[in-house]
Formats: structure tokens, C-alpha cells, sequence
């Protein structure tokens, strides 16, 4: 099964994006099993280094859901994420790594659908990259 | 001592036992190093299964927990409850989502269990990194800040006050009183405004919990619910507040005249001043901008009349520090300028007047003391108000507009007895039980009402004003002595400046955002800070006051003398041997919870201030900022858990 | 007492680290007073054979500088490691790759293909291409395999310790001589430089104000920057909050921002990934609610090439350690 290879691990903000993922479990709405949950307070929280790291661990997308710009409960952590995950994808190209495969996007508390729809078209998007290979060193 | 970690699997009935191979996950992970046991069980969350989660702590001796079972948001308070009465510090537990985010989401009962294991390994490979993190509490400081000592405001003290709270009232202007002291009678009861609020205003000078500092302005906030530290600039007065006796000798021989902003400029007034004859507190002020001595001119009149040595040219603007534990908002609005609608005439012509200029001509301390007259020194035999003024321009209607004309066309007719009255509406709002008896007792006084189109434009012919309007597709045309516009309610303009100060949003029309509309309308997105009256949105007297107490009963009963403000244990700690002062966290803090110590040249942050999102932490360039409980090697174990 | 052996050797690296010890100007007496020097190809006529006829451990500490990128430089840092009681790793380039490492953006065959074929100031009209065996007449002439990636020293063999810099400052190798010698040495593992970023003792932090927003980014090239101002506050992009202290400020004082040649701090893994989120974080935050995506990608593509500038001394340290080709 493509899932084996194909992990995608979302780091999702506690108080929007985490309750958008389980308003689609609410609902019972279906999105393939290899998109996996890491849960932190904020958006803002999602250092560089771990979206580096799920590649290194062996993940093929990184998925970054935060609240809607402006209503981010910790008032304007999301923007950062904005500048930095931007910054990291930037980056990221120079290592070869297709910008595609780190995606920022906003999913709010009520959401359900929302997330889904991201959560299935990001498994679209990294099957169509295929698997990420890092290099051997 | 070895860890030992027991795996607990609910199966949540069939929610999750149906979708997922629960036996293989508790199979595979037994296995794993430092796992003492694993589980599963049919429903953790029931009486029986939290019975069973503290018996398994304490039988197996277990230094740490996972739960895989549903959202965390639903029982993780509860699991962690569990296992705090079972001897285990709650932050030792780890709870993972296999029903929301796995169960119900993955048809595929084999896919189902693949990742529900990976999300389980995780949490174990994560809790192993877990650290004990001990609750803590902090003293609140009980007193209050309130800002603005219109009718909200005052309400909001006094009600404080009589409670025994020490309140600080800030004003920006040199007395307190708010515009409801610049009215005659207020509607509905046509009561006489002055008189009404008199004995407030005494009460709050007099109270001794609470210090009113007028013609100040609030400069810098920090802190937090329950710590705010506030600092106030106590603008100069140049007048002495201990020894004025308010007796008025300072004002004639100032030679000073300038337009009186208190009487919309419909007066003079001097460089020294009280904004209007019985202003509270009952001493002047000296206007800076405009006293010839304080511009470096010759002058020293006011100081020469004073019997008592009270004016001070030396006076210096003061900042005051103090602490509070809530702050209530008060500040009020102002009237939406007429001037950006040319049509109407208003600065253009003698006699066209906004609502709030027509109620000082008829106060009694007004420029006029009282009496209604044109600009020649005339009565008016004709008035014209004409309604909803900016209603368009600020896409809201201000609610309260409609009945200060109705009430003025009241007053007009007992004043002048044969004056016309033509009221030009489009829509009337009488919202309250009071306001459609004083609508027809004002039309049975003989005050006309039109409905119009609302395109009304005002030129001058001759000596007179005249209104055009249209009304049933016809377009008609009066001529009157005076035009009165009933001008819209817009937020003051120190609302925006105060809302950045505090970091607090404003809403589309520019007033001060509520907690929640319906249910919280006079508290702010900022924990502990509150709002009352019209800085919230247009609105009346009584309801200003009803939500002043509002905000000061929250207060009462929330923010109390003795008891503990428990924080937020998952903050950020910086680690000072590792900290070089960069600044990162303390640019980017939303709450200003990291802040420089000088000494140490390094950022430290407020545990009262932090609410742990962990923002510095990602952005802290030298690893010095940590998450508690969201570190990065939690983070790192988890992610080993789940990539793979 | 015999005085303690010492080697030195050099592998991927420009030079410059064999030119600070010769920096150590009269302080060099001091240390060869010490020591007793037994391998240092740079200045001294040794021989591989002559490391490899010594027991294993005999040779005290061996300072070696330089990436390794080439089978020789392995088997002599291995053959090295073998025969020392110490190993440190000396310089920017043996700590993290350094500026050699920067090649990991590329492999064997790109960087041949370039440098032996592309580059203007080169004539090979046969497009030969080094090899690690060529037969000339009956003889058969080797060279050392060039590997695809840069590693570090210690991805290669096990380093005691590490001094950083390009190239590490005089009173840094003073400190590391002088603890190793009196035996105070810290951790296994150290760097042996302070704790802190360079914003400890930049000249600059006491003018700092407490917050800044970097609302545009400027290359020094573009600006001269304010001698004095915290080159965050004027746009330009200086790694000095990410990047460990010691150096002296050697860059600031010469009027340009840190490009990271300590490293980063000891809680920091991946240097580069630190040091973009930290810039990140600050770009245009004044007014961040009113500047929509694109007015941020805009700014933040102002930076270029941000992979070869925020890893440029540490690409192969880093955790992805190379380009993915």
C-alpha cells in the first residue's frame, strides 16, 4: 500500500486546527490514515527544526494548520508561522526539497470539512510528488 | 529506577473497538522497552473505567501513563484528575486521539490500526520525555482601573467602591461627568442631567477609595488579569488641586479668549478654565497650548488674582504608577462630524448645529445659559431636525439619535412656545417602552414629523436656511431659522489608541470589540479587561449605567480580595546561562511576558504573563526558550512516533 | 617528563586554520615549550608512516582542521584518531563543514562537470575528468576517492572536543591549549568557546532597542550600515543572535553581520533552521495583522539564496546535511 512510504505528519494548533480534525471525525468524514497528528498549543510553536525533522524521520509532507489569520487564540502567533514556514520552504528548495511538500493553511475549531479537504489534498499532492528520498550520507 | 508505563486502549464500545484491531495495539506495544503494562478496556471515561485507570497506577507502580482513547478535549482534564488522586503527576500522562482522528476517519480497519499504533508509539516514546510540572497560584491584586468617568464609569466605581475596592478613575478632560453633564434634561424622564449626576460625582470625589485623576490619560499597560501595572501621565494642570478652592477670581483677568470645545464651540472660554460652570472637581485648568506665560510671553494675570497661591506655572506632567487587577474601559464616544456631508451646510453656514451644540444652548451652564438663539442673538421661529445623520457614512444606526431629537423638539416647544418644528426622518427607532409615549406627546405638542427620503440638502436664501427634501416622490422645500442635525455616535477618538495600548481589537465600526456579543457584552477578548457604555457601541444613559455595573459586578465577583489567580503551568522558561539578550522573544511576546532584565542582559519571562503558545520558544535562536511540556524533544519523540 | 605529543593535520579546509596557530604569534613558544610536535604536514617534514609506527593513543591530541571530502582525508583522520588520546576538531570546517561544506549542495559529478569542464578560466578539450586510477604507459596512478558529500569531523570519526571559528581566534586556541594541558577539560563533547550568542558581547546590544522588526531586508552591499545600530534593525541579516560567541566580533567591528562561523549554541541542532526562524519571526511584525501573504512572501523574498545564507558554515551538520539530488 502507498501509505507505507507516503507519511504526512501535521502539526496541528491546539485550540483551531486540532478541533477542525476532530470536527471531521465528528462527522466521519474520511481522509487516508498516513496523514498523522502531532498537537501543539499554537501554530507559532512549529520551529523550523521540526518540519526538518519529520523529512529526517521519514515523513514525504509536513503539514502546518494553525487558526484563521487575526484569530489565532494567542493573538498573532499564526503570523509568525506565516513568515517562517515561507522562509523554510524558501529554504527547503535549495535542498531540493519541493516547496509543495510543506503546506501552511488555516482551519478553524469548526472546520471539519475544511480539514479534510486539506488533509486530502495534501495526500494527493505527495502522492503525485512520490516519496521523499533523502540522500544517503 | 527504570520507567514503567502502562498503555491503556479504550475502545470507547464500538466507536473505537469495532474500527480498530484494538488487541493488536496492546500486543505490539507491550513489548516495548519500559512498558510495564498495556491495556485495553471497553470505556475508560465511565465511573468504572477511571476506577480501574488509579487501581492499575498504584498496582503496577506505574511513573507514567498513556491513554489512547478519544480527543483529549473532551476527558483529558479527567484522566489527568485520575491519576493526580492516584499519586501521578498529571503532566506524566499522555493522551492520544484514535477515535476523532483515527477511528472515524479511517475506513480501513487494518490502515485504522496502523495508525493508531503509530499515534500510541508516539505517545510513549513522548511521555518518556514528560516532565512533572507542579501547579502554581499567584496573588491578585484586588484594586481597579477605570477609564473614563462618564455615566458608565462612574457606575462601574461607585458600584466598586461600595464593595470597599480602592478604584482609580482616569479621565482625559479636567473633569468627570462624561457628555451626560452636558445636558440639560435627559430623556426619558426630562430630568435635568447636571442634578442628576451631581451627587455621583460628589460621592466619587468624596469616596476615599477612590482616587480620580482628571485630565490624565493612561500611558503604558502590562501585565495581566489580576497584575496589570498601569502607568498614568497626570497631565499639568498649572493649578494647584489642594489649594484651588474653585473660587472662579483666575479667570477674568486672564486675557486670553479662545473657542470653547466643552460648549462645541459655541462659546469662548479662557486659557484658564473650568470646561463649564459646575464642573467636577471644581478646579481650573490652565490650557497650555494657549496660556501667554507657559508660550514664554509676558503674563502672569491668573497668578496675581489667585487669593490662594494656587496657580503653579512650574507644574509638570506626572506619571503615576499603579497596580491593578482589572481595568474597565469607559471612554466613551463623540458625534460624527457633519462636515463630510457639504449638502448639509453644516460649517458653512450660521445656525445649521449638531444635536450636542443645540444641547448647550439649551443648558443652563451653557454658552447661552440656557436660552435657545440664533447667532444674531434672536429666537428662531422655525426649526428643522434632520435625521440619521452619518448613518449611511458609518453603516450602522446609532439608536439613540432619533429619540435626543425628539427629546430637544420637547424642550423646544416649553422654551418657545411657537416655534415650528419639522422633524425630517426616514426611519424613527423608539426602541424602548418610554420612547414612543414621548414620540406622540411631542407630536401632540405640535412637532411635525416627515418622513423624507433621507436626501435632504440645507442651502441659505437670504437670511434663511432652507431645507429641501422629497417625501412621497415629491420634492419639497421649507424655510427655517435653524437647521438641527441629528449627527450618528462614533467611538471617541481615544479608543483606538487605548485599544493598541492593551492590545485589545476594535470592531468594524471602530468601537471596542466585546468577549462575546450576546453573552460576555461587557468583557474584551483580554482576560480582565471590561467595557462599558458607549466605547462599546451607541448607546443611552441607562444603558451605559446597566453595563457599567455589569462590568464592575463581573469584577466583584471574579477578581476577589485573597483568593489565588492559578496560572497556566505549560509556559515558557528561559534558560539564563544560555540566554544572550537577543530580543527575538520579547519583539514577538503577544502578551509582553518576556522582558529584559538590564542586569542580567538577558530575557526573562512572567509566568503571570505567559500563556504558554510557545512562539519565542520556535523562534529563540539559541535554544534558551523551552516549552514546558511541549519541548522540543517531547516534540522530536513524538515526531519519530508518527512519521514513520 | 616527556612533554605531551601533538599532531596537527589538515584536511578540506583553505588554509587559514594553519594560519591561526601561527597567529599565536609569541604565545606559539609557550605551547611548543609544552609540546612536543610530531606530525604537522603543513609546516613539518613527518610522514604518514611515521604516525602509523606509533602505538595507538601515544600521540596526546591531534588538532585537525578541515572537512573531510575525499577518501585520503578519511583514512588519515581515522589513522589519526586511532593514534591520539584526543582528538579535537579545529575550525569552522572540521566543526560543521564550513564553507567546503557548502558543496553539499551539489555531488561529485556537478562539481567535476563544473569546475572541469564549465568554468570559463578552464581548457580541457577533451573533457577528461579526474579519476582514482589512470594508467600511464605501464604505471598505474592513483587518487583518492572524491566523495559525493562533505562530512564533518565528527560524522566521520569521534571528536573530543571542538574549537570553532573561521578561523578559531588566538585566545580561543590559548583557552583549549591551556585547559587541555592543565587537564580542565569540560564534557566530552564540548565546544570550547562560551555558552552564549553573539548578541552577549556584541558591541552593538547596548543601543538595541528592546524590540525590532525587521520591515525590509537589505545586503550589506546595498546599505553602509550605521556603525552602531544592530544590523537587525536596519534589514541587513545577521546570524549573530543563532550563532556561539567567542569570536571577537571580529565581522561586527569590521562593519558587517555574523555569517554564523561559530556554529550555533549547544541546545541547537540545525543551526540554519534556528537562525531562519529567528529572522522569520521578526520580519515586518509591526504591522503583521495589516500585511497580507503576499506582502510577506514579497519580503521575505528579498532574502537570497536563504539555504547557502543561513547554513553556510553548517550544511553539513545540518539535519538534512545535503542537497536531496
Amino acid at each position: 500500500m502507498k501509505d507505507d512510504k507516503l507519511t504526512i505528519v501535521s502539526f496541528l494548533c491546539n485550540w483551531c486546527s486540532y478541533e477542525g480534525a476532530d470536527k471531521a471525525g465528528n462527522a466521519r468524514l474520511n481522509y487516508p490514515a498516513n496523514v498523522r497528528v502531532v498537537r501543539v498549543m499554537c501554530s507559532g510553536r512549529v520551529d523550523p527544526e521540526f518540519v526538518i525533522q519529520a523529512f529526517k524521520e521519514g515523513a514525504s509532507g509536513v503539514l502546518i494548520l494553525g487558526c484563521h489569520p487575526g484569530d489565532c487564540h494567542y493573538k498573532k502567533g499564526n503570523y509568525k508561522t506565516l513568515r517562517r514556514i515561507y522562509l523554510l520552504k524558501r529554504t527547503l528548495e535549495g535542498f531540493g526539497i519541493e516547496p509543495e511538500r510543506v503546506r501552511l493553511d488555516w482551519v478553524a475549531a469548526g472546520e471539519g470539512e475544511r480539514f479534510a479537504k486539506v488533509a486530502n489534498e495534501m495526500v494527493k499532492t505527495i502522492e503525485k510528488l512520490g516519496p521523499l528520498e533523502l540522500s544517503e550520507v | 529506577m527504570a520507567e514503567r508505563i502502562g498503555v491503556y486502549v479504550c475502545k470507547c464500545g464500538p466507536n473505537i473497538g469495532d474500527k480498530i484491531d484494538v488487541d493488536v495495539i496492546v500486543n505490539d506495544v507491550n513489548s516495548i522497552k519500559n512498558v510495564a503494562t498495556a491495556k485495553s478496556h471497553n470505556l475508560l471515561c465511565s465511573e468504572d473505567g477511571i476506577k480501574f485507570l488509579k487501581s492499575e497506577i498504584e498496582k503496577e507502580k506505574l511513573s507514567r501513563v498513556v491513554i489512547a482513547a478519544c480527543t483529549p478535549k473532551m476527558y483529558e482534564q479527567k484522566f489527568m484528575k485520575a491519576c493526580e488522586e492516584a499519586g501521578l503527576n498529571p503532566y506524566l500522562m499522555q493522551m492520544t486521539n484514535i477515535r476523532e482522528q483515527c477511528a472515524w476517519v479511517t475506513p480501513d480497519k487494518t490502515a485504522a490500526t496502523e495508525k493508531a499504533r503509530s499515534f500510541v508509539i508516539a505517545a510513549i516514546n513522548r511521555v518518556l520525555l514528560q516532565e512533572p510540572i507542579e501547579k502554581k497560584e499567584i496573588d491578585i491584586q484586588p484594586d481597579v482601573l477605570v477609564v473614563g468617568g462618564g455615566v458608565a464609569g462612574m457606575e462601574a466605581t461607585l458600584t466598586l467602591a461600595q464593595k470597599g475596592r480602592k478604584v482609580y478613575l482616569v479621565d482625559k478632560s479636567p473633569c468627570i461627568g462624561g457628555l451626560g453633564a452636558r445636558f440639560e434634561e435627559v430623556y426619558q424622564t426630562m430630568e435635568c442631567a447636571p442634578c442628576m449626576l451631581a451627587p455621583e460625582m460628589q460621592d466619587i470625589l468624596q469616596k476615599e477609595n477612590i482616587e480620580t485623576l482628571t485630565h490624565s490619560e493612561i500611558e503604558d499597560v502590562v501585565g495581566s488579569y489580576g497584575n496589570f501595572s498601569v502607568k498614568i501621565r497626570k497631565k499639568a494642570r498649572y493649578v494647584s488641586e489642594e489649594a484651588c478652592i474653585g473660587c472662579g477670581a483666575c479667570f477674568e483677568p486672564c486675557p486670553v479668549e479662545i473657542s470653547n470645545e466643552f460648549d462645541e464651540g459655541l462659546s469662548k472660554r479662557k486659557a484658564i478654565y473650568l470646561p463649564f460652570a459646575g464642573a467636577l472637581p471644581n478646579v481650573p485648568v490652565i490650557d497650555k497650548d494657549n496660556c501667554k506665560k507657559l508660550k514664554g510671553e509676558e503674563c502672569n494675570a491668573c497668578e496675581q488674582a489667585c487669593p490662594f497661591g494656587a496657580i503653579n506655572f512650574g507644574d509638570e506632567d506626572k506619571i503615576i504608577e499603579k497596580q491593578v487587577g482589572a481595568i474597565i474601559l469607559a471612554t466613551g464616544s463623540m458625534l460624527f462630524d457633519p462636515k463630510s456631508i457639504p449638502t448639509l451646510g453644516y460649517g458653512k453656514f450660521d445656525n445649521v448645529l449638531t444635536g450636542l451644540q443645540l444641547e448647550r444652548l439649551n443648558a443652563s451652564n451653557g454658552p447661552t445659559s440656557g436660552k435657545i438663539l440664533l447667532k444674531n442673538g434672536k429666537e428662531p421661529k422655525s426649526i428643522a431636525f434632520i435625521y440619521c445623520v452619518g448613518r449611511k457614512e458609518k453603516g450602522y444606526c446609532s439608536g439613540v439619535c432619533c429619540m435626543y431629537s425628539v427629546k430637544l423638539a420637547h424642550l423646544l416647544r416649553d422654551k418657545l412656545p411657537d416655534v415650528k418644528i419639522y422633524n425630517f426622518y426616514t426611519d424613527l427607532c423608539l426602541p424602548k417602552k418610554e420612547h414612543q409615549r414621548l414620540y406622540n406627546e411631542a407630536v401632540d405638542k405640535g412637532a411635525k414629523f416627515i418622513r423624507s427620503d433621507g436626501t435632504e440638502n440645507v442651502t441659505r436664501v437670504g437670511k434663511n436656511l432652507v431645507v429641501q427634501y422629497k417625501t412621497d416622490s415629491t420634492k419639497k422645500k421649507v424655510s427655517v431659522d435653524m437647521v438641527v442635525l441629528a449627527s450618528a455616535v462614533e467611538p471617541d477618538e481615544s479608543t483606538e489608541k487605548i485599544a493598541k495600548l492593551l492590545d485589545i481589537p476594535l470592531d468594524e465600526q471602530g468601537f471596542f470589540s466585546e468577549e462575546h456579543v450576546l453573552m460576555k457584552p461587557f468583557g474584551t477578548p483580554l482576560e480582565g479587561v471590561f467595557i462599558a457604555g458607549s466605547c462599546q457601541g451607541p448607546k443611552d444613559i441607562a444603558d451605559a449605567v446597566a453595563q457599567g455595573g455589569a462590568a464592575a459586578g463581573r469584577i466583584l465577583s471574579k477578581l476577589i480580595p485573597g483568593e489565588k489567580l492559578e496560572l497556566e503551568p505549560k509556559v515558557a522558561e528561559i534558560d539564563e546561562d544560555l540566554c544572550s539578550g537577543c530580543s527575538t522573544c520579547i519583539t514577538l511576546c503577544p502578551y509582553s511576558a518576556t522582558h529584559r532584565d538590564e542586569e542580567k542582559k538577558i530575557a526573562v519571562v512572567d509566568d503571570a504573563l505567559c500563556r504558554g503558545c510557545g512562539t519565542c520558544v520556535a523562534a529563540c535562536p539559541t535554544g534558551a526558550a523551552r516549552a514546558k511540556h511541549f519541548t522540543k524533544e517531547q516534540i522530536f519523540a513524538e515526531i519519530k512516533g508518527v512519521a514513520k | 617528563m616527556a612533554k605531551p605529543k601533538v599532531a596537527f593535520y589538515w584536511c578540506a579546509s583553505c588554509g587559514g586554520c594553519e594560519e591561526a596557530v601561527v597567529d599565536l604569534a609569541e604565545d606559539i613558544l609557550k605551547v611548543v615549550e609544552a609540546v612536543d610536535i610530531v606530525f604537522w604536514p603543513v609546516a613539518m617534514d613527518f610522514k604518514k608512516k611515521d604516525v602509523e609506527a606509533m602505538k595507538d593513543g601515544e600521540i596526546a591530541v591531534s588538532f585537525i582542521n578541515g572537512a573531510v571530502r575525499t577518501e585520503e582525508q578519511e583514512e588519515m583522520v581515522k589513522l589519526l584518531r586511532r593514534k591520539s588520546g584526543l582528538v579535537i576538531a579545529f575550525g569552522s570546517c572540521a566543526h560543521l563543514g564550513g564553507i567546503p561544506g557548502l558543496a553539499n549542495f551539489w555531488n561529485r559529478d556537478t562539481i567535476f562537470e563544473r569546475v572541469y569542464k564549465e568554468v570559463p578560466s578552464i581548457a580541457n578539450p577533451k573533457g577528461v575528468l579526474p579519476k582514482t586510477k589512470t594508467k600511464v604507459g605501464d604505471m598505474e596512478l592513483t587518487l583518492p576517492e572524491f566523495w559525493d558529500t562533505v562530512r564533518t569531523l565528527d560524522q566521520v570519526i569521534d571528536v573530543d572536543y571542538y574549537i570553532p571559528g573561521c578561523a578559531p581566534p588566538p585566545d580561543i586556541i590559548m583557552n583549549a591549549v591551556s585547559a587541555i594541558l592543565e587537564g580542565k577539560l569540560p564534557e566530552k563533547g564540548s565546544v570550547l568557546a562560551p555558552d552564549k550568542s553573539l548578541c552577549d558581547t556584541c558591541p552593538r546590544s547596548e543601543k538595541k532597542p528592546e524590540k525590532i522588526s525587521m520591515k525590509e531586508i537589505k545586503r550589506p552591499y546595498e546599505i553602509i550600515p550605521d556603525s552602531e545600530k544592530c544590523f537587525l534593525e536596519e534589514g541587513i541579516i545577521c546570524l549573530g543572535p543563532a550563532t556561539r560567541s567567542g569570536c571577537g566580533e571580529k565581522c561586527i567591528n569590521a562593519n558587517m553581520p555574523c555569517r554564523g562561523c561559530f556554529g550555533p549554541t549547544k541546545e541547537v541542532i540545525d543551526h540554519g533552521a534556528k537562525g531562519l526562524s529567528a529572522i522569520a519571526s521578526i520580519l515586518g511584525i509591526e504591522d503583521e495583522e495589516k500585511l497580507s501573504e503576499e506582502d510577506v512572501q514579497k519580503l521575505v523574498d528579498k532574502i537570497v539564496d536563504p539555504a547557502g545564507l543561513f547554513y553556510m558554515y553548517s550544511l553539513p551538520s545540518s539535519l538534512l546535511r545535503r542537497k536531496k539530488i
